[in-house]
């Protein structure tokens, strides 16, 4: 799942592989969440604690980024596919023999639909170099789960937002209708739906023209 | 036909803003989507698996992504050049008075910077030096700037990664000593009275190839209108007739600041080098235009060796082939 370049490409395996034996299960592993949001960086630090991860550490996507997953060493870096810092990360996981490199970059070539899976999520990862595919998957399977639920809990608040919006805007115009016809609240909402109907359109839409003409004619 | 393009906001964005904003686009039959984004791999992740259908990108990463050494391989080509050159090296303004160079020219200012940082490697505290990502020209300018200088950078110098607009900040809280960023960011860490552009990109090396239009393989012929439409535009903003014009359009549409007039000097190549307000003139500091438009095959070569002087790849040669096919002149119809 690493990258698999040509050995003459490869530094020396860094000293953090060498750390972790390959009979070790995956609660020996360091992972470091990035997020712009932290709440959703809360949200995967749980999940990946729940599934046993035991060194979960959330790094602030703030100037000290750098110092902190340096002296972190972590062996998986999970970071949101927007967040800013990922070039920072690019440069210290860089193929390259002059820097340091506490992480390898994380390409998943054996595995197209993972790695498609893992970006519509706005998941990235950076592993550190010879950490076996069967390590990583279910820390990022885990990873795309709990973004994909976070996004969906997002879009499902957003919709209640609006939709609270809504019912102030049709309780105003309900109530601009009340005084000015004297309607009672019942016949009010009846007269603004049969306008919906009839002008085959939603009721909100009657109801913000109402409040509209309201506010412009005071 | 929609396209979806992505970009980092930068004076070189240029071409790709005006395409969008005036109509150029639309003109060649295009509903030209531009998706600012936040880093260098987010662009190339979202253009590697297909969010995006193009890209302002960095040259080297454009092609890094294509010989599978940074982010998910993709088959990305180069149709068109979107401009040359427009880096710079900034340093904090105690580095530069402490570098006291004798003579303000590149030999000069490169020796003063190598002197003073293997003083202080010497020291144990390197210089902490700042570029954009591992695969830009900014690194290698950064490079080809201390070997003239007779430094080793690998070896004396600190090279991190800052999101160029956080370079201002991290050069107020001195967490580096310089950098090398595109325009506009130098010129605003000297509107900040934080920094000192030393070299310019264009001296380092000239007709540096540094934003290309990248798109992948597969779609190269059926994009040729957006080569159109770019070609038209980036003609446009090399105009200078066009540039009070540009400089709004970017301050305003390109996310680059209020500061127009800054814009319209990093278009122009009339820079303030320093907080007192010492100009330089340098008609190449950023080239745009149908005459850099071209891929050149020399570029590819150029970016080839870099990289392995870089260390990014063993030996240039066995890309070469794989860089022949990245760029694609014959897209570009004009």
């Amino acid at each position: 799942m690493q990258i698999h370049l040509p050995s003459r490409y490869r530094n020396p395996v860094s000293s953090l592989s060498k750390k972790h034996p390959a009979s070790m299960t995956e609660t020996s592993l360091t992972v470091a969440v990035i997020d712009p949001s932290s709440l959703r960086a809360a949200i995967l630090e749980e999940g990946l604690r729940a599934a046993g991860v035991d060194s979960v550490v959330v790094v602030p996507d703030g100037p000290d980024l750098q110092a902190r997953v340096g002296a972190l060493k972590p062996d998986v870096v999970v970071v949101h596919l927007e967040s800013p810092s990922r070039d920072i990360l690019e440069q210290m996981s860089g193929i390259s023999r002059h820097v340091e490199r506490p992480v390898a970059m994380f390409v998943d070539r054996s595995d197209a639909t993972m790695m498609q899976a893992a970006v519509d999520a706005g998941i990235s990862a950076y592993v550190v170099d010879g950490l076996r595919t069967e390590r990583i998957k279910p820390i990022l399977d885990i990873a795309i789960l709990r973004f994909n639920a976070f996004a969906r809990l997002q879009r499902e608040l957003m919709e209640a937002k609006s939709e609270l919006a809504d019912r102030k805007v049709i309780d105003r115009a309900k109530g601009i209708l009340m005084s000015r016809k004297g309607l009672p609240e019942e016949e009010a909402y009846k007269l603004l739906r049969k306008q919906a109907m009839n002008e085959k359109r939603k009721i909100i839409d009657i109801a913000r023209a109402i409040v509209t003409a309201a506010d412009l004619l005071g | 036909m929609r396209v979806d393009l992505g970009y980092v906001p930068l004076t070189d964005a240029a071409p790709v803003i005006a395409a969008a904003e005036l109509g150029f686009a639309r003109e060649e039959g295009i509903d030209l989507v531009l998706s600012p984004e936040p880093s260098w791999a987010t662009l190339r992740d979202r253009l590697a698996l297909g969010h995006l259908d193009a890209a302002h990108m960095l040259a080297p990463l454009a092609l890094a992504t294509r010989l599978g050494l940074s982010g998910p391989q993709a088959d990305l080509v180069a149709p068109m050049a979107l401009n040359l050159n427009g880096n710079a090296i900034t340093v904090s303004l105690p580095l530069w008075e402490a570098m006291a160079p004798e003579a303000d020219d590149l030999d000069a200012v490169a020796s003063a910077f190598a002197r003073l940082a293997m003083a202080r490697a010497g020291e144990g505290r390197p210089l902490t030096i700042a570029t954009v990502h591992p695969f830009s020209c900014h690194s290698y300018q950064l490079r080809i700037f201390a070997e003239r200088g007779g430094l080793d950078l690998g070896r004396a110098v600190r090279i991190v990664v800052v999101p160029p607009p956080q370079t201002v900040d991290a050069l107020r809280r001195g967490e580096i000593d310089g950098f090398c960023v595109g325009a506009p960011w130098n010129s605003i860490a000297v509107a900040a009275g934080l920094g000192r552009i030393a070299a310019l990109g264009c001296e380092i090396v000239p007709d540096c190839p540094e934003k290309v239009l990248a798109v992948h393989g597969s779609q190269a012929e059926a994009l040729s209108p957006l080569v159109e439409a770019l070609h038209r535009a980036g003609t446009w903003c090399a105009d200078p007739a066009n540039v009070g014009e540009l400089a709004g359009l970017l301050s305003e549409k390109g996310g680059l600041g209020p500061d127009t007039d800054l814009i319209r000097r990093t278009l122009t190549g009339h820079l303030v080098v320093d907080p007192t307000g010492l100009c330089r003139t340098a008609p190449d500091y950023l080239r745009l235009g149908s005459s850099v438009h071209r891929p050149r095959p020399e570029h590819r070569a150029w970016l080839a060796r870099q990289m392995a002087a870089s260390g990014q790849i063993a030996d240039a040669t066995e890309v070469c082939e794989e860089a022949e096919a990245f760029y694609r002149p014959s897209l570009l119809k004009a």
